[in-house]
């Protein structure tokens, strides 16, 4: 691995290192050498990264799981967490690379203009941090859509009609043109729901920064400055989750996730209608008949199982019904018995202890068991509020 | 006026140097390390059909417990959580308290299992795993330990078979299915499941990771491999995160019919809290959970907010309720320092005052 030798070379490290430091701590302008500086620690990062990719590829050659689609075609290299992760490393890498140099460094007059070069533009990895959820899905949909083209035309059915709306068909290959434009459309209605739920992840983003400077003006008194950039992503990472977090709970993300979920599961669905025509044609068995010979067997399988439970499941229902009747006796006797010491006996405070700093113990009623420190002890709950 | 930035440039040189230093010498440390393996406690089979096996751990001395500890995992992710190595293991932190502790592995469903319903999972696979143990051990009922969604389904459970269970443990376990903080939920509610189970047939676990990821997306896609580069030149931590990534990320499918159910009922219709909840044709009504309960749930859940816990304590009929609240996440409460000294001591002196 070429790259990993020259990257473990010290030499090259100390060299890059030196010339970093004396950039920083020298007055000379020395504008060559911080130009060789990049240039090597550029070439360094790319060694690494490049390496890394190598190494990390080789290690997991089993794509990872496509979350709402598997394309048809699984692409030779496919493995989208391994990618994620890294362009995460990377787009940290980079921003970091790029806040020591730049931003970072500089003492601005206006902490907020400092923040702008520090996160804005093209900066990594705070506007890759939601790509991984935001396009996955989209893309692994456009990767099988155009996979899905690709396959209906050259299996003769041409240009997939329908994207205009739908069209009168008629003739030998009607319910074909039928079915392709209902795939159209809901490939349509797909890419739409998608895009819905992409502006909401990218609302989150925004509004990330947005908390971010809230978070950054708690941080201006002395002593609370941020004085790492590992401090600062941290604290961005709190801020985009709070954001995100908020977004993903609203009524707004909850219909447009489920909008993006049913309209791929449809065009899945169509899409599986279509393969299981093709398969009959050819005499493959399809999935739905496979499925359907499961479904049998395992109705079998449990009548099977029910035959050869004994007689008394005959009386279940009577004896539910008898230890239904039971529970509510008892629940009955339970609230009832409080109340009569409550007539009878003086009020005691309820005692109020904490059961460690780890973990705190209520009861509804003390144990049999010998009360212990890390137990506190409250009333059981009336039936009353049940239901 | 001061700036909430104080960045030194030549620290944050620094910084970056180090980062790179620990990425070359991660890639050394990756190189030569395996597989992580779970801590793999001895354990002997004691009972399988089909996929499902039920293992019996064997501890350094016999079981001071009288009522032997079934454990009932979800069908989410592997069992392996509960013995993820050997410092971190709750069933090994068990038996040294003294608990005889049975373990149900649900397996990895495949095409053949896509018709499981959560009838087929309560009244079929877990009551015969309830048997096994109680034949082995001659007794009418044992003690539950449920899990997360095996929680949910050891409740059902002791709603509907009340006789064969002797006391009930719950661990982030949700029962209320509509806190106002429940993203799961949140997301399930505008799903069309019919079309979507019609469509996938089984849920690829794949998928189900990939929801989960997006529950905390910075944090879990990008951050924690960013920390993980600080641990990269230090073997046996980078040896335990490999670990928790083989745990994450090797998890099953879910059987079709079941995963339809469970979102319909549970995450959808809340049918638990709201009582009208039918497994099998038979109304389940935690009212008949009248055994002892011990529900353990963790402040910092974010799969299982602890309001979604805390609810069973209205529902069950029980009149011997403890409710334990732990500091620490969904997956922490198993495998953190505080949980091996903490949650294993609670749930034996809860069980050994019941015993």
């Amino acid at each position: 691995m070429p790259g990993l030798v020259r990257f473990e070379n010290d030499d090259f490290v100390q060299q890059a290192f030196a010339r970093m430091q004396g950039t920083l701590y020298e007055d000379a302008p020395m504008a060559d050498p911080t130009n060789d500086f990049i240039r090597d620690y550029q070439a360094l990062a790319q060694q690494s990264w490049d390496a890394w990719t190598r190494q990390l590829q080789q290690q997991q050659a089993q794509p990872a799981g496509n979350p709402f689609f598997t394309p048809p075609t699984t692409p030779a290299s496919g493995n989208d967490t391994l990618e994620r992760t890294l362009a995460g490393l990377k787009g940290y890498f980079d921003w970091m690379q790029g806040a020591a140099a730049g931003g970072a460094a500089a003492q601005p007059t206006d902490w907020r203009q400092q923040m702008q070069q520090l996160f804005g533009g093209a900066s990594q990895p705070f506007t890759q941090a939601f790509s991984g959820i935001d396009s996955t899905g989209a893309e692994g949909f456009a990767r099988q859509w155009q996979s899905w083209m690709q396959a209906a035309q050259r299996s003769g059915f041409g240009d997939l009609p329908g994207t205009q709306g739908p069209t009168p068909a008629f003739g030998l290959n009607r319910e074909q043109q039928m079915q392709q434009q209902a795939m159209s459309a809901a490939v349509l209605a797909s890419l739409q729901a998608s895009a819905r739920y992409q502006a909401l992840i990218q609302r989150a983003n925004t509004q990330g920064m947005e908390r971010l400077q809230g978070k950054l003006a708690q941080h201006a008194e002395p002593g609370r400055q941020i004085d790492s950039l590992k401090a600062l992503y941290d604290l961005w990472v709190d801020a985009a989750e709070e954001a995100y977090a908020e977004i993903a709970l609203s009524d707004e993300f909850r219909e447009a996730y489920g909008e993006m979920v049913n309209t791929q599961m449809h065009v899945r669905q169509l899409q599986q209608q279509q393969t299981e025509q093709m398969c009959q044609q050819l005499g493959v068995p399809t999935r739905s008949e496979v499925s359907s010979l499961g479904e049998r067997l395992q109705a079998l399988r449990r009548e099977f199982r029910a035959s050869r439970t004994p007689a008394p499941e005959d009386h279940a229902d009577e004896i539910m019904a008898m230890r239904r009747e039971l529970a509510a006796l008892k629940r009955q006797l339970a609230s009832a018995a409080p109340a009569a010491a409550a007539r009878t006996a003086k009020p005691v405070a309820p005692a109020k202890t904490r059961a460690s700093a780890a973990a705190k113990v209520a009861n509804k009623v003390p144990a049999a068991a010998p009360r212990k420190s890390a137990i506190a002890s409250k009333p059981r709950n009336s039936p009353s509020k049940r239901k | 006026m001061h700036t909430p930035l104080r960045i030194d440039p030549s620290k944050a040189l620094g910084d970056i140097a180090t980062f790179q230093r620990k990425l070359a010498a991660g890639m050394g440390n990756l190189r030569s390390m395996r597989e992580p393996e779970y801590a793999n406690t001895p354990r002997k089979l004691v009972y399988s059909e089909d996929k499902l096996k039920v293992w019996h751990f064997e501890g350094h001395s016999r079981p001071t417990a009288k009522t032997p500890l079934l454990i009932v995992y979800a069908l989410v992710n592997t069992v392996w959580m509960t013995d993820l190595q050997a410092d971190r293991s709750m069933v090994r932190n068990l038996l040294e308290q003294g608990e005889d502790v049975y373990l149900i592995d649900w397996g990895y469903p495949d095409g053949a299992d896509r018709w499981l319903t959560l009838d087929d999972y309560i009244n079929g696979y877990l009551d015969r795993c309830v048997d096994a143990v109680r034949q082995r051990h001659d007794l009418d009922a044992i003690n539950l330990l449920g899990i997360c969604q095996g929680g949910a389904f050891s409740l059902c459970y002791t709603a509907l078979h009340a006789d064969k269970v002797k006391n009930l443990i719950t661990m982030v376990t949700p029962v209320d299915f509509h806190t106002s903080d429940n993203m799961l939920s949140h997301w399930c509610r505008s799903m069309d499941v019919d079309l979507f189970v019609d469509t996938m047939g089984n849920i690829p676990a794949g998928l189900m990771n990939y929801v989960y990821l997006t529950l905390k997306p910075v944090r879990l896609n990008q951050q924690k491999y960013i920390g993980m580069v600080d641990i990269l030149d230090n073997p046996a931590e980078l040896e335990n995160f490999l670990r928790m990534e083989r745990w994450i990320f090797d998890s099953p499918d879910q059987a079709g019919e079941a995963f339809r159910q469970f979102i319909k009922d549970f995450y959808q219709g809340n049918k638990l809290v709201k009582g009208t909840l039918e497994i099998g044709g038979k109304p389940v009504d935690l009212g008949m959970v009248t055994q002892p309960v011990l529900n353990i749930f963790a402040e910092q859940d974010h799969l299982v907010p602890p309001d979604a816990s805390r609810a069973m304590g209205k529902h069950v009929g029980t009149t011997d309720y403890t409710q334990l609240a732990f500091k620490g996440g969904h997956i922490g409460i198993y495998v953190s320092g505080r949980a091996q000294r903490e949650v294993p001591p609670a749930i034996h002196q809860w069980l050994r005052a019941r015993d």
